[in-house]
């Protein structure tokens, strides 16, 4: 936070040149503006990515290098991969890898699919119950999951389902705060849309499909980014359910790593890099889609 | 606000069909373990041993356990701490990320990726960056400053945590402020630049009265969430919540006094009742505020 | 109004118990005869060996099938954390493996709900094959027999940081040999680093406790008694100590692994460890390892500290004889010996620290920390109460931290903790 003090925008010094850039409405920005503006953008931008470029360089430290020296130092002397390499000698990463994509996969179908359903129906449907199934939802949001994690285990393997992939997708499956999400962006679309596509004698599956859906988009792409990263990143709950070490997701297995008899600094590393490396491809691959979506308006109280 | 359509080209049980799978799942996997966790807090039961109902001696004893109120204590300062924080922060943020210059995107994604890395990963970075030998005291100690025990005082414990929770929330709640600002039309601003206002009354007058719903939202979202906050405390202050236990939060005591082999179920479910009493009351004080103000 | 809130909270106790009922129900038996053919399928779950040790297992288990055909052994292996949650979720619902690696203080609550096997009764055959203190480990107080084959056992060396030591005018080749020698050092180093450097990284636990001769429960077992003076004695010198800044100023938050690593940076200057630790230092701190000086562990019972691993079998798995002869083979003298040669632990069988492996100097340092924990091993003593949760370790914790921090006497701290403990195990 100091740092943010420290680094206050100085004042422009030229201004002369004719600034061409400019913004999502074609108007011009000043150079001044401009300045501050990425000076601002790039603070924040230590502030966020700095940490994760730590961790990365810490994997990247060979053998020989002491990685706790005082100070500290921040570029390895000599980068190398091997620590990669030794983290998939330790643990079958790829094995564990395929079965966390299995299970984000898993998640994020569900959870677009169910939470789009249930907030269509309570933005939109008319029914008894609906205030009552409303507030179903924003209760169990609420639910601490610290202190239900053995109920679900016994209700799992009542339903025979602990130990399998399925088992560690089902509890969160479809997220009520996910449903609330869906619920809130259906809210927000103007009534019009699908009252034209009522009087073209749309039922209410296609008016769901074809004209509501496509309008919430952003909102579907947070519920999936969410759920992908829910998945990806939960840890007890798998280790609960599962008890073949095949069927291991990614977290359980980097766990691996922090070794019973010693604990390797740059391996851990290595391995919460491969852990993260994923979600931020992902991200990134994702992410015009999902700021253009965003904007569209979809998540709004 | 607005009223549902009409619709006469529906079956009776449709509104049924399209919320049964979510109605399902969160009624066998959260509301009906949390009906047992209800039944647990009136018995003794441990882990391994079944209990006997006990009528109110968990709550009785609740009220006589120091760490139920340091607990408590923690947990309500983590909302006071953190909440006004994700409210403003954020949409600060947002506002610098909203204009479309070169690279914005760049930004927008390095701003979320936060977000998106596991609070396992973030926690073991922040634990190593904030240690007594870490960078930031390095960096404090070439300044001049001198080093700070981030992780060894009660107080500053605390606030570190809230410090990587704002920090892992950010880019989250600025993308919910991105998709509410989308919406301000852009005239207002206009008007109020031609009526001579300056950037902050521009903000003050325009941009906040805009977004103010979501602002409620963002209260909502991030209060309730404060208030169960788990992880950051644990990983920072460890298990035991920091000097003398005095950075327990009220969710760490559940995990504490109910998991493992030794478990007190029947307490920690009273604990968990607690806790879910209070975000109720929470939620619903947001959202009374809120009407309030719309009306 | 009460009579009928009772009764119906009592009802609804009723009907959703049985649903996520546990432990000791009485579904699927199994039965405490060893005595049959030794065959059938077993599972067999270790607690975060895998990484290291995958081929050692896999040689062991094929060993296994092949001396009793017939058999089937499926190993799992739980990642280090999270491992009493994982038990707590299988023994509640009945999911527990027929073999599984366990620690005395895990084993102490599976056995009162039944779950673990009796080996006096069951295998008290090859109680002779294991060292006496090893075999008892596993003992309850307050129950009859014995839950758990011992198997490795771990001790170790205090290291100490010679380049330290040497600043602050301490005679490098002459550590602490005693406690007293031992405060007195740490003040001296914190006295001449201007309080930067600190000898001791952690609070006091139960171990230590009962290393410096305190008696923790009495006779019988039944309650906890280490608020005696010379509890109070080594409490109130930890508060000088903490006072002068020769117990790390974070050590009321510390954790094993962070005080590991402030060794490593040179924060502190003195900490236990194994012969595993040197491997580290040399790989993560170089120069560190160059400074490595090594001392007995300081003990005023004259018995070292020692943990123990132990093999339990589930009273209720469906191959009693099977599960009995696999739990044994993993830790026969023959096997253990082979798993001490890969790894710095030690065999709890008797006779095997005779080996040469455990007695024949060859230069090294490794060598060199491993005998001397070995000899020390022979009358080493698991301080640590079987009956002493997690629960009262963290009662413990932030009692002795509110004594050091001045909040309370060292006395009142300890009574608090003494209390806490045993309300626990009253509950319990």
């Amino acid at each position: 936070m100091s740092v943010l003090e420290k680094v206050r925008p100085e004042p422009p010094v030229t201004v002369r040149k004719e600034p061409r850039v400019t913004d999502e409405h074609g108007r011009r920005i000043h150079v001044g503006e401009l300045v501050w503006r990425y000076l601002l953008l790039l603070v924040v931008l230590a502030l966020t990515v700095g940490p994760f470029l730590w961790q990365l360089s810490t994997s990247l430290k060979g053998p020989t290098e002491d990685i706790y020296s005082s100070p500290p130092s921040f570029l390895p002397a000599r980068p190398t991969l091997h620590n990669y390499t030794r983290v998939a000698d330790t643990i079958p990463v790829w094995d564990y890898a395929l079965n966390s994509l299995k299970v984000a996969t898993a998640n994020v179908v569900t959870n677009c699919v169910g939470s789009a359903l249930a907030g269509y129906a309570l933005a939109r449907l008319r029914f008894r119950g609906r205030r009552v199934t409303t507030l179903a939802f924003v209760l169990a949001m609420l639910v601490p999951v610290e202190g239900i994690v053995i109920a679900q285990f016994t209700t799992m393997r009542e339903l025979g389902l602990n130990n399998t992939l399925i088992g560690v997708v089902l509890p969160g499956a479809i997220g009520a705060m996910n449903v609330l999400l869906m619920r809130n962006a259906f809210r927000n679309l103007p009534y019009e849309i699908e009252e034209a596509a009522y009087v073209d004698g749309a039922d209410v599956w296609q008016r769901f499909l074809r004209v509501a859906l496509p309008s919430v988009k952003g909102t579907l792409a947070v519920v999936a980014i969410f759920a992908f990263m829910g998945a990806w990143d939960d840890f007890l709950w798998p280790l609960i359910v599962l008890s073949d070490p095949s069927k291991f997701t990614l977290t359980i297995g980097l766990n691996y790593l922090h070794g019973t008899f010693a604990n390797d600094e740059r391996l851990v590393a290595a391995g919460t890099v491969i852990a993260v490396a994923p979600l931020i491809a992902l991200f990134a691959c994702l992410q015009r889609y999902f700021f253009r979506g965003v904007g569209e308006g979809a998540v709004k109280g | 606000m607005a009223t549902p359509v009409r619709i006469r080209r529906q079956l009776p049980f449709s509104p049924w069909l399209f919320a049964a799978p979510g109605l399902l799942v969160t009624g066998a996997f959260v509301l009906y373990p949390f009906v047992s966790t209800l039944v647990n807090s009136f018995t003794d039961r441990r882990t391994l041993l079944p209990g006997h109902f006990v009528d109110l001696a968990n709550f009785r004893e609740l009220l006589h356990d120091d760490m139920f109120w340091t607990g408590l204590r923690n947990s309500t300062l983590y909302i006071l701490g953190v909440v006004p924080a994700l409210v403003i922060l954020p949409l600060l943020l947002a506002l610098l990320v909203q204009k479309n210059i070169p690279g914005i995107t760049f930004f927008r994604s390095a701003f979320y990726t936060p977000v998106v890395a596991s609070i396992v990963v973030v926690g073991l970075i922040w634990v190593w960056l904030l240690d007594e030998r870490g960078l930031v005291n390095s960096l404090l100690e070439t300044v001049g400053i001198g080093r700070v025990g981030f992780l060894s005082d009660q107080w500053l414990l605390l606030l570190s945590a809230m410090a990587v929770t704002v920090w892992k929330g950010l880019g989250y709640y600025m993308i919910i402020y991105l998709a509410a600002l989308a919406n301000v039309p852009r005239e207002l601003h206009e008007a109020a630049a031609v009526d001579g206002a300056g950037p902050v009354r521009r903000f003050l007058s325009v941009t906040v009265p805009a977004v103010r719903s979501t602002m409620v939202l963002v209260a909502a979202l991030s209060s309730v969430a404060a208030f169960k906050v788990f992880s950051e405390v644990y990983l920072m202050a460890g298990p035991s919540g920091g000097p003398a236990g005095e950075d327990t939060t009220l969710v760490m005591l559940v995990q504490r006094t109910g998991t493992g082999l030794t478990g007190r179920v029947g307490y920690a479910s009273a604990l968990s009742v607690v806790v879910f009493v209070v975000t109720v009351a929470l939620m619903l004080l947001v959202l009374r505020a809120d009407r309030r103000d719309e009306s | 109004m009460p009579i009928s809130r009772r009764a119906l909270a009592a009802a609804a106790v009723a009907l959703v118990l049985p649903l996520s009922a546990c432990g000791s129900g009485g579904d699927g038996g199994g039965s405490a005869d060893a005595s049959g053919k030794v065959e059938g399928d077993i599972t067999f779950q270790t607690w975060n060996l895998r990484a290291n040790f995958k081929s050692y297992f896999d040689g062991l288990i094929a060993d296994f099938e092949k001396k009793y055909p017939g058999t089937h052994v499926k190993w799992i292996d739980q990642p280090a954390e999270g491992y009493p949650d994982k038990l707590s979720a299988d023994a509640g619902g009945g999911t527990l493996p027929d073999v599984v690696n366990v620690s005395p203080d895990l084993v102490a609550p599976l056995a009162r709900a039944g779950l673990a096997l009796d080996l006096d009764k069951a295998a008290g055959k090859y109680k002779p094959e294991y060292l006496d203190g090893a075999w008892a480990s596993h003992q309850v107080p307050g129950m009859s027999g014995t839950y758990a084959f011992p198997w490795y056992l771990n001790t170790g060396p205090l290291f100490y940081n010679k380049a330290l030591f040497r600043k602050a005018g301490i005679d490098p080749d002459q550590p602490p040999k005693t406690y007293d020698e031992l405060f007195a050092d740490a003040l001296q180093m914190a006295r001449k680093s201007g309080g930067k450097v600190a000898t001791l990284a952690n609070v006091p636990t139960i171990e230590d406790f009962g290393r410096y001769g305190v008696t923790l429960m009495n006779k019988q077992g039944t309650a906890f008694a280490f608020n005696d003076t010379k509890g109070v004695a080594l409490l109130t010198k930890y508060k000088e100590l903490y006072d002068a800044k020769a117990l790390d100023p974070q050590a009321l938050t510390a954790t094993p692994e962070s005080s590991g690593k402030k060794f490593l940076t040179g924060a502190v200057a003195m900490n236990p460890g194994s012969a595993l630790d040197l491997d580290n230092f040399k790989k993560n701190a170089p120069t560190l390892y160059r400074n490595i000086g090594i001392t007995d562990q300081i003990t005023s019972t004259g018995h070292v500290n020692m943990y123990v691993m132990g093999v339990m079998v589930n009273s209720r798995t469906k191959h009693t004889p099977a599960a009995v002869a696999f739990a044994h083979f993993v830790t026969d003298a023959q096997n253990q010996m082979s798993f001490a040669k890969k790894v710095a632990i030690f065999p709890s069988t008797a006779g095997s620290l005779n080996d040469p492996y455990f007695t024949k100097e060859d230069g090294t340092d490794e060598t060199r920390v491993r005998i001397a924990a070995a000899k020390s091993l022979k009358g080493a003593v698991n301080y640590t109460p079987v009956l002493f949760s997690d629960q009262m370790k963290t009662a413990l914790r932030n009692e002795v931290a509110k004594a050091l921090q001045g909040k309370e006497s060292p006395k009142q701290a300890l009574d608090n903790a003494v209390n806490a403990a045993n309300r626990l195990l009253q509950q319990g």
